[in-house]
């Protein structure tokens, strides 16, 4: 099949950099890995392009795809081929670019660092065995273990593009990962240390690191998990944590989300002050409610219950967080093959393409 | 890059200028090529006896093939059903056809255990029992069901715990751990009758570095990239069995190249053998689970050996689809699938467009692991002093002609740390090697040789040979092997060096330049495969993985019960024999 790819060429050494088109023939089963290893051995001895497993497990192969990262070995060429669609190839975002599609990871892997990516041993004094753990309670980390540090979801981090020292959602899901590990003996530290300025409570929850993920990683619930564990231990100095709980303490006593009241409870009262021009504004216009009586939803005994419920559950913690859990089954459950899995050709969504591209296509 | 805090010239790299060779290396006590699960393992235990340690790896480590080991790992806990390290021993010298070192397979099986256990302490993410022990699966040829596994992703998760242990030591002690990651290994430096040190391309920022070491440890892995298919990364070119080669070690019974029974058509890559751990079945084309006619006790889990070689001849005998046999999964539920074999589910989803929930996936045998490499005695001790090899790149040799599925990654580990503790021992206890100008004048050679590969212009780009070499191993040096084609790929062989003697690297830069290291990986390749070649023609016998059914249909004691040593002299493989070590175990006849 015909096969055509624009990519991105950039040289560090001149700062030059081009949009280069190529048509290449590959094979119906080409993955873009193939189709870049064709351009280079026929075409282009020069591209530049880290790879080695071919079968997602390396995590070498992280690039973009018109826009949105992807491992290049588990992305199949069929359907976007026969769409006629010229894909754009560029490096990961949010790393500095070293040549062509291959980027420096020193930046990432300082961040992995920084979270003691290693188990604390809870004991002293290791068994003679195997520690014996319930199957069950391994079952929080699964996911975070599936991590193959490839990098697509800190390319495609919001949080990071506007603060380059936020630690990301590839090192938190590592961190995550011991966190969650009943054989680790740190959890606290851990936590009161990624609770942190450029931690947890920098996220801002656009979810493109799970949408992005090529091995079901879901690092935006690891961190998640990570906050609920970290309230559960107390640490909530954070006005991310103190936000949160004032959202379950006013949804469970009104039913309903007293404004007034957060930005207080969020903030506190000193910073708090700061806000009452701003707030004298807003009552101007009628879009404060007068704080007294306090206004009770009508089906607050709802939110009650709810919230009762979930209390009895004991799903404190990392255990509450239950979305997308059991990794790799969120692949579909039909017989419907590869391209079901991976969405169809021309079907890759575009959260931002590089400026300057659309600059040179104009 | 670098993970340590920053020696001169080995900083965090803020791209810019490409640094120039330059003479003045960096000096470890061990030096470790290669940062796989052998790599890494070794340098870990030279890191705790004391030891400077320096990583040189191509990849980064978490990048390296032993990551992509699916099925497990095979270790006598006994938590499934009864086992021992004297069964597992006896199963290891069978699977191997007599041709296993009996002495280093004890050592193995018994020291196998512990590994493990020291590995779930460091906090592998291994798959439980209902009582919160280790599970193990059943595995091919082995007698109880041994194999522990994460999954089915097991070489992935012990990956990231030994790197996570090599992280923990550099935030001990970064002065004694320097990772120098993206570095090409390409020769070693001898001097006199011991090893020196490394001449390694800095494929980052370009230019030729000295590193050197009291002692050094190999462990790049294996050379399945000298086949067309196979189920091994573009990495896995052979470059530590290359570089003893052309410094004058022997490698060992080069001829046996595993064909493990389950690669997917096309790609050739891998799903596990625990597919047929769990249960799985292979059917042909009417639907019969042929193996009860080559295997009546086994069937599926009969040695990797014999199951290739069942396939294979179904398919030659016209009992395939599309040149492959089937592995059938459906009976084995979603549940037990979604659980145990996730990883292979997407592969297979993937690459082959299969759900095997719903339908069987086409496979067929691949090139997939090298028994040979360099040989080593049971503490990877190689003959030149302050050389040391481990993992896939070794020949202990505890796989003889046929590895067991699960042994390679145990040997990994526990061949590893042996290297690494004698390596660091040996390196306190030896004295530095001294400033001899071994490695200046190593670097000298290595510089001009660079220049001449860069300078040329003209000739043939690399992939075309690559591509010639990989189709001729892949059809005269398989499952089966004929006299007459094994003759004729050594002379195309031999015709292919020729045109690689005019091999042109098109991009003369330095950042990144894989256009010149992949172009080096194919002489390696080359010169490997003529290894394999000749001592697969001079074994008039079939054992193991080397199977020749037209001219030596059987195991032949009395004239080939030894290991082939093959060193390289005046450009071409020269073959001699070894004895095989026995302690207990007398050859038989070898059925499952």
């Amino acid at each position: 099949m015909k096969v055509g790819l624009k990519i991105w060429r950039y040289d560090s050494t001149s700062g030059d950099r081009a949009l280069r088109e190529y048509e290449i023939d590959a094979p119906e089963e080409a993955t873009l890995l193939d189709c870049l290893d064709i351009v280079k051995d026929r075409y282009d001895g020069t591209l530049a392009y880290r790879k080695s497993c071919r079968m997602m497990i390396c995590g070498s192969c992280g690039m973009r795809m018109d826009g949105g990262a992807v491992l290049a070995c588990k992305t199949r060429m069929y359907d976007i081929a026969q769409a006629g669609h010229v894909p754009v190839i560029s490096a990961m975002g949010n790393l500095p670019i070293v040549k062509d599609l291959v980027v420096d990871m020193d930046p990432f892997w300082g961040k992995i660092r920084a979270v003691q990516p290693y188990l604390q041993p809870r004991y002293d004094q290791a068994t003679e065995k195997e520690n014996v753990v319930p199957a069950e309670r391994m079952e929080p980390i699964h996911k975070e273990s599936l991590c193959i540090l490839c990098g697509c979801c800190v390319s495609e981090c919001n949080s990071m593009e506007s603060d380059p020292d936020f630690l990301g959602p590839a090192a938190l899901a590592k961190g995550m990962r011991f966190v969650g590990d009943p054989r680790d003996g740190a959890a606290v530290e851990r936590l009161e240390s990624y609770s942190e300025e450029h931690g947890i409570w920098d996220c801002t929850r656009c979810y493109f690191c799970q949408e992005r993920c090529p091995k079901g990683v879901d690092p935006r619930d690891a961190i998640a998990k990570l906050g609920a564990e970290a309230m559960r231990n107390g640490i909530d100095r954070d006005m991310g944590a103190r936000h949160a709980k004032w959202f379950v303490t006013s949804a469970k006593t009104t039913g309903w989300l007293r404004e007034t009241e957060l930005v207080p409870k969020t903030q506190g009262v000193v910073a708090s002050i700061k806000e009452i021009k701003f707030a004298m504004g807003l009552a101007r216009h009628g879009k404060v409610p007068p704080p007294f009586p306090p206004h009770v939803a009508a089906d607050v005994n709802e939110s009650r219950a709810l919230y009762d419920r979930v209390k009895e559950q004991g799903r404190d913690g990392a255990q509450g967080i239950v979305q997308g859990e059991k990794a790799l089954r969120h692949l579909s459950h039909e017989a419907e093959g590869a391209d079901g899995a991976y969405g169809k050709g021309g079907d890759y969504p575009t959260p931002y393409l590089p400026q300057l591209e659309e600059k040179e296509k104009a | 890059m670098h993970l340590a805090q920053a020696p001169a010239g080995a900083c965090a790299l803020r791209l810019v200028d490409p640094i120039p060779s330059s003479p003045m290396g960096e000096t470890h006590d061990v030096l470790v090529v290669g940062a796989g699960c052998a790599g890494m393992r070794a340098a870990i235990e030279a890191f705790d006896h004391g030891a400077n340690v320096g990583v040189i790896s191509k990849l980064h480590p978490t990048r390296s093939h032993s990551g992509a080991a699916e099925g497990g790992i095979n270790a006598a806990l006994g938590n499934t059903a009864d086992d021992s390290p004297e069964t597992h021993a006896f199963d290891t010298v069978k699977g191997s056809d007599y041709l296993g070192d009996q002495d280093a397979i004890e050592i193995f099986t018994r020291e196998a255990p512990g590994d493990i256990y020291q590995l779930e302490h460091w906090g592998a993410v291994f798959s439980r029992n209902a009582d919160g022990k280790l599970a193990q699966r059943p595995f091919g040829a082995a007698g109880s069901p041994r194999t522990v596994f994460a999954a089915d992703i097991t070489g992935h998760v012990l990956i990231h715990v030994l790197y996570e242990q090599l992280m923990k030591r550099l935030a001990t002690d970064a002065s004694r751990l320097t990772v120098y990651e993206e570095f090409f290994a390409w020769r070693l430096v001898v001097d006199g009758d011991r090893c020196v040190g490394v001449i390694c391309w800095d494929l980052l920022r370009g230019g030729l570095k000295l590193l050197e070491g009291t002692a050094t440890v190999l462990a790049t892995g294996g050379a399945g990239r000298i086949y067309r298919t196979t189920t091994n990364a573009y990495a896995c070119t052979g470059d530590g069995m290359s570089m003893a080669l052309h410094a004058g070690l022997p490698l060992k019974d080069m001829e046996f190249m595993q064909f493990h029974p389950t690669t997917m058509y096309p790609t050739g890559i891998l799903l596990t053998e625990g597919c047929r751990g769990e249960g799985a079945y292979l059917i042909n084309k009417d639907g019969e689970r042929f193996m009860a006619r080559y295997a009546p006790n086994a069937l599926e889990l009969a040695s990797r050996d014999v199951v290739s070689r069942s396939e294979q001849t179904e398919i030659d005998q016209g009992r395939g689809i599309n040149g492959s046999v089937l592995l059938d999964m459906r009976h084995l539920g979603a549940e037990r699938i979604l659980d145990r074999l996730p990883g292979s589910r997407e592969l297979s989803m993937t690459y082959a467009g299969v759900d095997p929930i719903y339908a069987p996936v086409p496979v067929r045998p691949g090139a997939h692991y090298h028994m040979g490499g360099v040989e080593t005695d049971e503490w990877g001790r190689t003959e030149l002093d302050g050389l040391y090899a481990a993992g896939e790149t070794a020949c202990v040799s505890v796989h003889g002609a046929n590895r067991l599925g699960g042994n390679s990654l145990m040997e990994t580990i526990t061949f590893g740390r042996r290297s690494g503790q004698h390596a660091a021992e040996w390196s306190h206890s030896s004295g530095t090697s001294g400033a001899s100008g071994a490695g200046s004048a190593a670097l000298g050679d290595a510089e001009r040789d660079l220049k001449v590969l860069l300078d040329r212009t003209t000739g043939e780009r690399p992939w075309s040979i690559r591509d010639d070499l990989g189709g001729t191993m892949l059809e005269s040096f398989g499952v089966f092997r004929r006299e007459e084609q094994m003759s004729a790929a050594i002379d195309t062989v031999d015709s292919l060096r020729e045109r690689y003697g005019q091999v042109v690297v098109e991009d003369k830069g330095t950042v990144f330049n894989n256009d010149l290291t992949q172009a080096i990986e194919l002489g390696n390749a080359i010169d490997l495969a003529a290894c394999m070649l000749q001592a697969g023609l001079a074994r008039r016998e079939s054992r193991g993985a080397h199977s020749r059914p037209h001219d030596h249909p059987t195991r032949d004691d009395e004239n080939f019960l030894k290991h082939s040593i093959t060193r390289w002299l005046d450009g071409r493989p020269e073959l001699s024999y070894k004895e095989v070590r026995m302690t207990k175990w007398e050859p038989m006849e070898r059925t499952y």
